[in-house]
C-alpha cells in the first residue's frame, strides 16, 4: 500500500508556532501502536481528571468499566476502510475513518443525495481543549481531517457534502465548522446529534483564511 | 489522493479548535465505546434511578405537598428535587439530598441510597422489586387506589431495614 503525503501546518499552542504535518490518506500500524502506547494512557489521565472534576456523567459514565482490547478490535477495523490521519512530530494526532458509499444526505435541501459520512473521527487526548485539560498541544487537526473528507468528495466531482454524528461534548466544534446540527437521532442507540453540511456551508468552510 | 491544503488556511481554520473539547465524532470516538461497558450495570442502575423518581413523586403527592413546600419541609434544593422527579437518570443526587429525603418519607436511608444509585445495592431483588411497583403507576394529578397500592408496595420495600 503506498501512502500518499499531503503537507498541512498546525497551531503549536504553547510556542504560538506553525509546524509542519503530514496528512496522510492511510491508517497503518504506526498509528495502532501510537494508539494503544500513547494515546491510551493520556486518555486514561484525562478522563480520571473528568470524573475527578464530576464533569458530565451523560458523556463520561462513571460506572463504566473500561475495555480497551474491545475497542482496540474496532480501531484495528480501520485498516480495511478509507482512512485518513495527521502525524506531526512523529506521532499520530488524528485518526479518521470515512465511509463514501453507504449513506445519504439526510436534509431537506439535498436528501437522498451522496455524502461522505464520517463514521469516525478522533484527535490524540493531549489535543483535547478543554476546562478540566492542560493546554492543548496542537490545534488544526480536525479541521484538516474535516477538509480531507470534503476534499474527497470535491476531486470525484460532487459538491462536497458530508454528514456525521458528533459526540455531545464535540457538537460546539462542528457547529462553528458552519455544519447544520438536526439534534440527537433517534435511530441511533447513544442518540448522538447529527450534523449534515450543504454546498454553500461547504464553500464558506473552504474560503476560511483566503480572506474572501 | 493528493490534498492541497494552504498554510494560510491551515492556520486559520484551526483557531476553530479553541476550547472545543475533544472533536469527537462517530460512535467509535465514545469512550468508552459501544459494548464497552463490563456487565453493563448502568440500564439496571437507570431503572433503579426512574424507581427513586417515582417514589419521591408518589410520597410526596400523597402527603399533599406540592414539589416547593417539601424542598422547604426536608430542607432540599429545589432544582435538585425537580431534576429527581423527572425521573433523569443522568441525574446523580447528592447524598445529603437522599439522607433527608428517606427521614423526612421515614424509610431505610441505606435503602434509599442504593435505589438512588449512590450506593452498590448488596441485595439487587429489592432493587428489581422496587423498579417492579415503580412501573405500575402512571402520572395522574392525584393519588388513586391503585398508586396508593404502589405507593405502599414502595415503601413496604424501603422500609425493610438492613443490618445497621
Amino acid at each position: 500500500m503506498t501512502v500518499t503525503i499531503s503537507p498541512v501546518v498546525l497551531r503549536k499552542v504553547a510556542t504560538n508556532e506553525a509546524i509542519d504535518a503530514e496528512l496522510r490518506d492511510a491508517i497503518e500500524q504506526q498509528q495502532l501502536f501510537d494508539w494503544v502506547l500513547h494515546w491510551q494512557p493520556a486518555l486514561y489521565e484525562r478522563l480520571k481528571a473528568l470524573a475527578a472534576a464530576r464533569v458530565s456523567p451523560d458523556n463520561w459514565p462513571q460506572s463504566a468499566h473500561w475495555n480497551w482490547v474491545a475497542k482496540l478490535n474496532e480501531i484495528k477495523d480501520l485498516l480495511a476502510h478509507q482512512t485518513l490521519c495527521v502525524v506531526c512530530e512523529g506521532m499520530t494526532q488524528g485518526l479518521m475513518r470515512v465511509d463514501t458509499v453507504g449513506k445519504r444526505c439526510r436534509l431537506d435541501s439535498q436528501k437522498g443525495l451522496n455524502l461522505v459520512y464520517i463514521d469516525y473521527l478522533e484527535v490524540a487526548p493531549w489535543n483535547w481543549d478543554g476546562p478540566y485539560f492542560d493546554p492543548p498541544r496542537y490545534r488544526g487537526i480536525g479541521t484538516i481531517l474535516l477538509r480531507a473528507a470534503i476534499e474527497i468528495r470535491l476531486a470525484e466531482g460532487f459538491k462536497g457534502r458530508i454528514g456525521l454524528h458528533s459526540l455531545p461534548q464535540s457538537t460546539t466544534f462542528y457547529e462553528r465548522c458552519g455544519l447544520a446540527n438536526r439534534g440527537p437521532d433517534a435511530a441511533y442507540q447513544s442518540r448522538l446529534p447529527y450534523f449534515e453540511m450543504t454546498p454553500e456551508q461547504v464553500q464558506a468552510f473552504l474560503n476560511r483564511g483566503s480572506g474572501k | 489522493m493528493k490534498f492541497y491544503i494552504s498554510k494560510e488556511w491551515c492556520l486559520t481554520a484551526a483557531e476553530l479548535e479553541a476550547g472545543a473539547n475533544t472533536l469527537g465524532a462517530g460512535i467509535l470516538a465514545m469512550n468508552p465505546g459501544p459494548g464497552e461497558m463490563a456487565s453493563a450495570p448502568s440500564s439496571e442502575g437507570d431503572e433503579a434511578r426512574i424507581a427513586f423518581g417515582q417514589f419521591v413523586t408518589l410520597a410526596r403527592r400523597q402527603r399533599r405537598l406540592a414539589i416547593e413546600a417539601l424542598a422547604k419541609a426536608a430542607d432540599l434544593d429545589i432544582g435538585e428535587l425537580l431534576a429527581i422527579e423527572q425521573h433523569d437518570p443522568h441525574f446523580a443526587p447528592e447524598p445529603r439530598t437522599v439522607y433527608q429525603l428517606a427521614n423526612f418519607f421515614g424509610v431505610s436511608r441505606a435503602r434509599l441510597m442504593e435505589l438512588a444509585g449512590l450506593t452498590r445495592p448488596k441485595n439487587t431483588a429489592f432493587v428489581e422489586q422496587a423498579i417492579k411497583f415503580a412501573a405500575r403507576s402512571a402520572s395522574v394529578a392525584e393519588l388513586n387506589k391503585e398508586e396508593q397500592a404502589v405507593l405502599e408496595g414502595l415503601i413496604k420495600v424501603l422500609s425493610e431495614q438492613d443490618s445497621r
